[in-house]
């Protein structure tokens, strides 16, 4: 127990005290955006060259450093300033247009930090695992790295290469690790999102090629005075760039790789791919979409915004009616997700604000749930709803903070899940009022109906799993309740959550500075 | 004036093949074989030297047409194209010849002299059509190239496989050579000459006539061939099949990059006047949209890994066309990127291939399963090579794929690079299929699969090469530019 809180904190003051200083002291001597990918990547290094048995220690150590680093951004991003910051810029392919490009602005701050949270909590979840422990440690420690390079690249190249590179070692951590039919789940999850990217990809190079300037860089890519794309233009590729996007997000029709995804997946894999890569998703809408975009986005985001209601509502009731503990979280997960597109469709600050704010909320919670549901399964062995039952008075520990973790879900005041949906449909509420009554004010309440029905899932499972009499006689004696390494993680993101719903104003604020001058960009519905 | 420089790299191979066959007289058949293998390797060695020296003086500094060593009256020149073509063709035969190696350790041939010589011909073969400027000599330098790959098709002649692929391959490549001359004799009455550039120069103050469609036709469907693009790919499957390994990469390999060579010389210099180029540009997306459909789809059922890596290799051959036909400098520099990507994955995959069936006997891909266990090296292998084919990042075939599309999307052909993407993504399945069996299955036989040092360095280098070039394209993509630039 000490020795793993030693290598929690050493690592994490060395990184967060020692290798940055402010940027206004002058230049650091290492690039911190950079030092956020390599570690991840030099962690898998690290565990493939050296013995088994230091395998989870090595991963901790540089989850520890890599979420020192998280909050240093998180403490160097001057927010008053605004616009990306901490920029590293080097030449890759001159006469493609193609440039080695990181930098973070508000949005981007807050996505690091999630990245940091999950993977030292994934590090923990999967303290236990023994079947070919190395090789997992090293997928998982990659999967980090391609994230955490999506989040930073400013670049659409590498964007995508960091992107698909993290799609990958999913699909061997599910294929090996998963439980059930996993070697479908794998090839199904894989080939989805790869065709969403193969979209996405066409989308960049003709925004490359139909632009006055040749460029990949998002930052110039998002003002319409130099890239001159014709109304036309966007109106064909806007759609095609939100369903591409959007698969990742799992949007309604697209969503089915990831019930199936996540409930197959080792926990610490859904947790990271739940909270973090499936983020992705609404987030590069924003960044890239939006900005590049913005008289198609105006043109088609009302008649999308369908697709991300029925994703609110179908996915709700589809979760109602699962059997598998798990798929019960992987469709709540959905349907968060289309809450969270569903904050940006209405093209209102607090609208997309919100969205922001759900989705580090959604990937914390996400991540905590699944943690939870991994752990339950190890103990219990089973994942069916009809077998549980009154398992709160074996664990009453892991009980409570599933309670928390479901409260955290419907959005309960206090916790991360309130302030995200809170201004989603505020912004909803708003979008278009100026101008008059606009399809939102509609669609408004149908979408709040939405947290009703995570009320209903969230209790009955609780109520299934936890409370009750104890279904299985063996249980009293053979299910104990979690260890220290077991409630550490899970104890971590519920407090980062709490941190967000009760003082949510350093996260809003972060998130404002970069979507306060888009909005005002694009000028939202009138 | 005849300046050997211009052929060196050929000169040393067609020498090479010759001393073999000489040395051989005088051994015994038992002892000679690591002899032959080791000359044969100095004399592909050797070209490969005298290239990167030639490399060194031309292709780096971009030297003026003028000084590019040329002989026989011009009608072979080593200009900067040529040069990366030879580079990847000979670096191609080095592979092959490590394939050959452990390949022939398990079967009992009384003519591993032959076998080296033939491949080194062909090689020679191959090499010269890359720097032909004349219709006549790359047509004798594409014969040499193909009439020794039908001896090497059929080489093991106790195989039935091996005596159909070859009895196939040898009935439809004459007939395809003989479409191909058809085509080139059209040209040459509509134009007068022979010489490439002389062709370029006549059909710029042309008209189209129906003579030159049909001439463009001819040659598409003569040349298709060689490369395997649909509807011309039908021999492919059963001849990757049932060819001895080694020949299959040289085939999916060089033979295929000859081609390419062939088909940029004669239509990006020869018929890109501003009447034909529209004609054959068409017909070409045609093609490569076939082809990239047809070998993904019929990929997907294949038990086998070499019939299902020709499949593969119909796709790529349509992936390469989607940037040969967008061309300009953009286009062609996407090509010979590609093309040297698609040369160590390719080869890599088959030297595992090969070192798999030395152990098991079996080329079946459920005999993959548990790879991981026996050899992780190509358990690694496999993973990074079939998914750089199937152009998944970071791995080298992605940069590759996005370089082709993109100048695609440049020139307007947005609906192929959808396409092309499309099905790269559908190419997946069937690549993951081959990597599940080997990473994730559980293995019935856990004997471990040994191989030699020089193997093992050799996978470890296609590893290498291609994640290399997927995060750091730059240096190959400069020379790849060099060289495409060295037409315009």
């Amino acid at each position: 127990m000490f020795s793993v809180i030693a290598t929690i904190l050493a690592p994490l003051a060395v990184s967060y005290f020692c290798f940055f200083h402010d940027p206004s002291q002058g230049p650091n001597a290492l690039p911190v955006l950079s030092t956020f990918i390599i570690i991840p990547i030099l962690s898998a290094f690290a565990i493939m060259a050296s013995p088994e048995k230091w395998t989870r220690w090595i991963s901790l150590f540089m989850a520890s450093l890599e979420l020192g680093v998280a909050f240093k951004v998180f403490a160097m991003y001057q927010v008053a300033a605004g616009g990306f910051q901490l920029v590293e810029e080097m030449p890759w392919l001159n006469n493609f247009g193609i440039k080695y490009l990181l930098g973070v602005d508000g949005m981007s701050t807050l996505m690091v930090l999630l990245v940091a949270c999950v993977y030292f909590a994934g590090t923990l979840i999967s303290w236990n695992i023994s079947l070919r422990k190395k090789e997992y440690y090293v997928l998982f420690s990659l999967l980090v790295g391609g994230v955490a390079g999506a989040y930073e690249s400013l670049d659409l190249f590498f964007f995508f290469l960091f992107y698909e590179f993290a799609v990958l070692p999913m699909y061997l951590l599910v294929g090996i690790w998963g439980s059930g039919r996993k070697e479908y789940a794998a090839m199904k999850l894989t080939l989805m999102l790869l065709a969403g990217s193969a979209f996405m990809l066409v989308g960049f190079i003709a925004m490359y090629f139909t632009s006055n300037i040749h460029t990949f860089d998002i930052r110039v890519l998002g003002d319409l005075a130099k890239t001159g794309f014709s109304p036309e233009f966007q109106k064909i590729w806007f759609p095609l760039l939100f369903l591409g996007f959007g698969v990742i997000a799992a949007v309604f029709p697209f969503h089915t790789w990831s019930p199936d995804g996540y409930g197959s997946a080792p926990t610490a894999a859904s947790m990271l791919h739940a909270g973090v890569l499936k983020s992705l998703g609404g987030y590069s809408i924003i960044r890239v979409a939006l900005p590049s975009m913005p008289v198609g986005a105006k043109y088609w985001l009302p008649i999308l915004v369908i697709l991300t209601l029925i994703n609110i509502l179908y996915a709700a009731l589809v979760a109602l009616k699962q059997k598998d503990f798990k798929y019960v979280i992987a469709y709540s997960s959905v349907s968060h997700c289309g809450a969270i597109l569903f904050g940006i469709c209405t093209l209102q600050v607090a609208g997309l604000n919100g969205a922001v704010i759900q989705t580090l909320s959604h990937g914390i919670v996400a991540a905590m749930t699944f943690a939870l549901v991994g752990t339950v399964y190890g103990k219990a062995h089973t994942r069916e709803l009809a077998k549980l039952g009154g398992l709160g008075a074996c664990m009453p520990i892991l009980g409570g903070l599933f309670v928390a973790a479901a409260m955290a879900n419907v959005g309960l005041p206090g916790l991360s899940g309130f302030v995200g949906e809170f201004l989603i449909f505020l912004g909803s509420f708003r979008s278009g009022f100026s101008g008059g009554f606009s399809i939102f004010q509609i669609l408004f309440p149908i979408a709040v109906l939405g947290i009703v029905l995570t009320a209903v899932y969230y209790l009955r499972l609780v109520q299934m799993v936890f409370y009750g009499p104890v279904t299985d006689p063996h249980a009293k004696d053979e299910v104990h309740d979690g260890t220290f390494i077991e409630i550490l993680p899970i104890a971590f993101l519920l407090a980062v959550s709490l941190a967000v719903g009760l003082y949510p104003k350093p996260f809003v604020d972060m998130s404002n500075s970069a979507i306060a001058p888009l909005i005002d960009y694009i000028g939202g519905f009138k | 004036m005849i300046q050997i420089s211009a052929f060196l790299p050929e000169l040393w191979l067609v020498c090479t093949a010759m001393l073999i066959l000489v040395v051989e007289l005088f051994l015994k058949p038992q002892s000679s074989r690591s002899i032959h293998n080791v000359l044969a390797t100095l004399g592909t060695l050797g070209a490969l030297f005298s290239l990167l020296c030639l490399s060194g003086t031309c292709l780096f500094s971009a030297c003026q047409a003028p000084e590019t060593p040329q002989a026989f009256g011009g009608f072979l020149r080593s200009d900067g194209l040529a040069l990366f073509f030879k580079m990847v063709i000979i670096l191609g035969t080095l592979l092959t010849l490590l394939i050959s190696f452990r390949y022939f350790k398990s079967r009992s041939t009384h003519y591993p002299a032959e076998f080296l010589a033939v491949l080194l011909f062909s090689a020679a073969g191959a090499s010269a059509l890359a720097s032909a400027q004349e219709i006549i000599t790359l047509y004798v330098s594409l014969e040499t190239l193909t009439i020794s790959s039908y001896l090497l098709a059929s080489f093991m002649k106790k195989d039935k496989g091996s005596n159909e692929a070859g009895m196939k391959y040898l009935l439809l490549g004459a007939f395809s050579s003989a479409l191909l001359l058809f085509g080139l004799s059209y040209i040459y009455g509509l134009t007068g000459t022979t010489l490439i550039a002389g062709i370029a120069k006549s059909l710029s103050t042309q008209t189209t006539s129906p003579m030159l469609v049909l001439a463009l036709i001819l040659v598409i469907a003569g040349l298709g061939f060689k490369i395997s693009i649909a509807p011309f790919h039908m021999w492919t499957p059963d001849v990757y099949e049932g060819a001895p390994t080694p020949v299959t990469a040289f085939l999916s390999v060089v033979s295929k990059t000859a081609g390419f060579a062939a088909f940029i010389r004669i239509f990006w210099v020869g018929l890109s006047s501003l009447s034909a180029t529209p004609i054959w540009v068409g017909l070409f997306a045609v093609l490569a949209v076939m082809s990239i459909v047809l070998g993904n789809l019929e990929a997907i059922p294949q038990k086998n890994i070499k019939r299902m890596m020709a499949y593969s290799s119909i796709a790529q051959a349509g992936y390469i066309s989607t940037g040969f036909l967008a061309g300009g400098p953009m286009g062609l520099t996407a090509v010979l990127f590609y093309l040297f990507v698609y040369l160590f994955a390719n080869l890599g995959t088959f030297l595992a291939i090969v070192i798999v069936a030395h152990k098991t006997g079996s080329e079946q891909i459920e005999d993959y399963a548990g790879m991981w266990k026996r050899s992780p090296l190509i358990g690694v292998v496999l993973l990074v090579c079939l998914l750089s084919l199937a152009g998944v990042p970071p791995f080298a075939g992605f940069s590759g794929k996005w370089y082709l599309f993109g100048a695609a999307v440049h020139m307007g052909y947005t609906w192929l690079a959808l396409v092309g993407m499309v099905f790269s993504v559908i190419s997946l399945f069937y690549y993951l299929q081959v990597v599940r069996q080997a990473l994730i299955s559980e293995a019935k036989d856990a004997s471990p699969i040994d191989m030699t040092l020089l193997e093992r360095s050799v996978l470890i280098l296609c590893v290498v090469i291609t994640v290399t070039l997927g995060f750091w394209p730059t240096p190959i993509m400069n020379l790849a530019q060099a060289a495409a630039n060295s037409l315009f």
